[in-house]
Formats: C-alpha cells, structure tokens, sequence
C-alpha cells in the first residue's frame, strides 16, 4: 500500500520533471552539454535507483523503536543492532527495487524515444559495487538520524532539513553538473553526491572513467567515516539511555 | 526546547524555499526562457506559488494533519462535541508562526523579482493579487481537507498528506510549459496551475478578467466540493474504540 502510494507520487514528479525539462528544451537543443533524452534518462534512473538504495523511513523506525524501549532487547542479547536494522533495510530494498520493475516495464515502451543510456562495459560494472556503497550511505545517515533520539524528542524536523540538502546535492532536482563548477566540484566531496548521484551518473554517462575510480575512493571514505559516526552515537546515545519502563 | 523546535521549523521551511529557487537559478544559468517566461517572472511565479503554501503551512496543516490522525484514532470525538462548525473548529486549532514568519520570506522574493522586472503595480493590482493569493490559500485548504479526509474510508493509509506537496510541485510550472494531456488535468481539471499563474499575471501583465474569473470560479467549486466530501466523510465516522 505504502509502495503503491509512493510509486504514484514518483510518477507526478515524473510528470513534472517532463514539463519543466520539456519547455526548458524547446529552447536550446542541449542544456550542459546534454540532451532532453539524456536529462529525462537521468531523473528516470534516479527515481529507479532510490527505490533500489534509498532510505525511506529507515530513520523514523529506528527512532520508534528506541522511544518505546524496543531497543533494550539488543542491549541485552548478543545481537548488533546496526547488523540487525541494516539486514531489514536490505532486504526492504531487494523487495521494492523488485517491484518498480513493474510500472517500469510499462513507462520505458512509452518513453522509449527519450530513453538513452551509454553502452561502455565499464559503466555496467561499476553500477552495482556503486550502488551498494551508495545504499551503505544511504542507510547510515538514516541510522545517524535515528540515532539523534537518545538527545531529542522529536528528529522530524532534522530528517526534513538533511532532505532538502539531499534532495539538492544529491542531485534530485536537477543533475549536479549544470552546478556552476566551483559548485560542483565542493559537491563532489560531500556524502550526498554518493548517495544516488554517483551510481546513476556512472550509469547515465555524466561521469568519466577517471573520475568515477576517483569517486569510488571518496565514497569509500565516506561509507567508513559514516560507520564510525554510527557507532559513536551508538554507544554515547546508549549512556544517556534510560530504558523507560523497560 | 520549543524555541529550538521553532527555529528548527523555520530552518527547514527556508531550507526547502532555497532548493526551489535554486532549481530555477540553475536551469536559467544554461537557458533564457522557460515557456516564454524570463528568469524574474519564473522567480514571480515561484515566489507566489511558495507564498501560498507558507500561508497554508501556518495558517492550516497542523491542524489538518492532527485531524487525519484524530479521525483514524477516534480523538476526533472531541470536536463532535463542540458547539460550533466541525471543519473550521478542526482546521483552525493552531497556528505555525515559523510558517507565517516564511511567508514574509516568500513575499521578499515576489517583491525582490518583481523590483528586477522593474514593474510598478498599481493598489488595484496589489489588491487583486492579494485576492487572489486568498482564492489560492482557499482553493489549497480544500485540497488539503480533501485527501485528509480519505482518512475517513482508509483509515490505513499513511502519508497521503504528501501529496499535497506532489501536486504543489506543478504550481510552480507556468501555464504555457503545459500541452495537450497535461494541460487539461492540471490546468483544467486540477487548479494546481491556475492558483499560482492567475495572481502572478496580475502582477506582470495586469488585470485580465479572465484569470480572475477562473480562479474565484475554482475557488467555489473547489471549496464546495471539500466541505461536500468532508460531511459525506464525517457520516461514515464511527469513532473508532469508544
């Protein structure tokens, strides 16, 4: 039902990426170097990949569950609860990146016009260790979120701020390199860029060869320096834990 | 700690403005027009559209939002029981003043792109603008009053208010960048285009009777149908465990 709800959505926005990008075109025949074809195939793999990596309502859940105290259990038996919440969060995108190959199959014979991909072998081998490092990020921030409980009541209004950033250096509203460059170039250095950007970029063709080995070094840093805030806030969150009524 | 949220809030809704008004900054670095419309009209147009949706943010969506978790809870028993009219004790519960402080920002923006278009508004035209942001905030609330009150049939579904921010993506669409099927369910159909486009042409191009009319012809249907739907809703009630 949720899924149902959230694919319906994905399609307005799709409609109104179309819109926008399509009175934007009857100008000029390509914008960055790109054509309406290839900026349409990137807001329509970005919206695959986040049902395939994205982090949902990873953060709410974890939040929900160290509010009512279901989190003590953890404490108490010899499971990781980072391993534990990471595995559902893997297996949720194996089902819903399933199932948006279903409207998928019905969108891409319509849109099949616009549609271009790159067909380098390269791009189709670094997609999926791209991908899995990008849901590795993904969740961790989520995670970090989540985590923000042991300190405060309410992590809404933070998951909503880190969604505005995301949604603008993670490339969602537009692809990041119409970024004035010196923009563009800060952009790449921040986690957000890892998170839906990279892979689809690699897929896409915004992304060379060179750079892309160059970003998969970044983005590793990242994955390692975000489990490390992760565990961090962990055992710090737990100090100030005072399992109510548990 | 409320002090804290309220900056929070405010943070967020500025941070969210800022993404919109980046979007249009960036697609004009690599164009000259959109559908006709040069970078300040677009900034008009967008500045508009979020003006109405902060009035709706402060005025209504809290309480609104409560409202849908109320009626699938059964705590909306409590407003039953008040003497007065359901929706408008509902919807008027609280007020966001971390939205209403926004919407000063959003008219900053109007004001700001309305300065580099070097236009002179008439009152007259100030005033039908402001009419029309009304007839916008009117034809909004509806909106809102009528996908919350799907809570009413479906009391399982989650997150349908975020539709309400699917559709308000299109009202920052001008009315010319839609053709053919598009045009005639969001222009016509839906009057997702019509609340933003109708008070931003008053401003750059001056009363056109035709705007006008379409809107406050919306905003009566509209307004009509969501207290229609939020009665037929209200029927089918049935206070859930008390």
């Amino acid at each position: 039902m949720n899924f149902a709800v959230r694919g319906f959505f994905s399609l307005f926005h799709l409609a109104v990426v179309f819109i926008l990008w399509g009175a934007a075109y009857s100008q000029n025949a390509s914008i960055g170097g790109f054509s309406f074809g290839q900026t349409l195939t990137y807001f329509l793999v970005m919206l695959v990949m986040q049902f395939f990596v994205g982090a949902f309502n990873e953060d709410y859940q974890i939040s929900e569950e160290i509010r009512s105290g279901l989190i003590n259990q953890f404490i108490l038996k010899p499971i990781n609860y980072f391993t534990y919440r990471f595995s559902i969060f893997a297996a949720a995108r194996l089902v819903t990146g399933a199932l948006i190959l279903i409207p998928l199959l019905v969108a891409v014979p319509l849109l099949k016009d616009y549609l271009t991909l790159p067909n380098e072998a390269w791009r189709y081998l670094l997609l999926a260790p791209a991908m899995i490092l990008s849901a590795l990020i993904q969740f961790s921030i989520a995670y970090c979120f989540g985590m923000l409980t042991f300190w405060f009541l309410e992590i809404q209004g933070f998951v909503i701020l880190s969604m505005a950033i995301e949604s603008l250096l993670g490339g969602q509203m537009f692809p990041l390199d119409l970024l004035p460059p010196w923009i563009f170039h800060a952009a790449k250095f921040l986690p957000f860029y890892y998170q839906t950007y990279f892979p689809t970029a690699i897929l896409t063709g915004r992304i060379e060869f060179a750079a892309a080995i160059q970003g998969f070094g970044i983005q590793l840093l990242w994955v390692l320096a975000l489990l490390a805030v992760n565990q961090l806030l962990w055992t710090r969150g737990l100090r100030r834990h005072t399992a109510v009524g548990g | 700690m409320f002090r804290f949220d309220f900056f929070l809030w405010a943070l967020v809704e500025l941070f969210w403005m800022g993404v919109n008004l980046l979007l249009i900054s960036v697609i004009y670095e690599h164009t000259d027009t959109i559908a006709g419309w040069s970078k300040y009209e677009m900034l008009l147009l967008v500045g508009t559209s979020l003006l109405v949706q902060r009035f709706l943010m402060g005025f209504f969506w809290s309480s609104l939002f409560e409202m849908g978790r109320n009626i699938k809870s059964g705590a909306f028993d409590f407003f039953l029981a008040q003497p007065g009219n359901i929706l408008f004790m509902a919807s008027t519960r609280k007020l966001d003043l971390d939205g209403l402080c926004n919407s000063l920002v959003a008219m900053g923006v109007v004001a700001y792109a309305a300065h580099r278009l070097n236009l002179h508004p008439s009152a007259l035209d100030l005033l039908l603008y402001a009419l029309m942001i009304l007839c916008g905030l009117i034809i909004h609330y509806s909106m809102l009053v009528m996908t919350i009150s799907l809570a009413f049939w479906i009391t399982s579904a989650q997150g349908i208010e975020g539709s309400y921010f699917t559709l308000a993506e299109f009202s920052r669409l001008p009315r010319e960048a839609f053709k053919g099927l598009a045009s005639l369910l969001f222009v016509w159909l839906l009057p997702v285009v019509v609340v933003s486009n109708a008070p931003a042409q008053i401003l750059l191009h001056g009363f056109q009777p035709t705007w006008v009319l379409a809107l406050v012809a919306a905003t009566l249907a509209w307004f009509a149908t969501a207290v229609f739907v939020f009665h037929r809703g209200l029927r089918r009630y049935a206070s859930a465990s008390s």
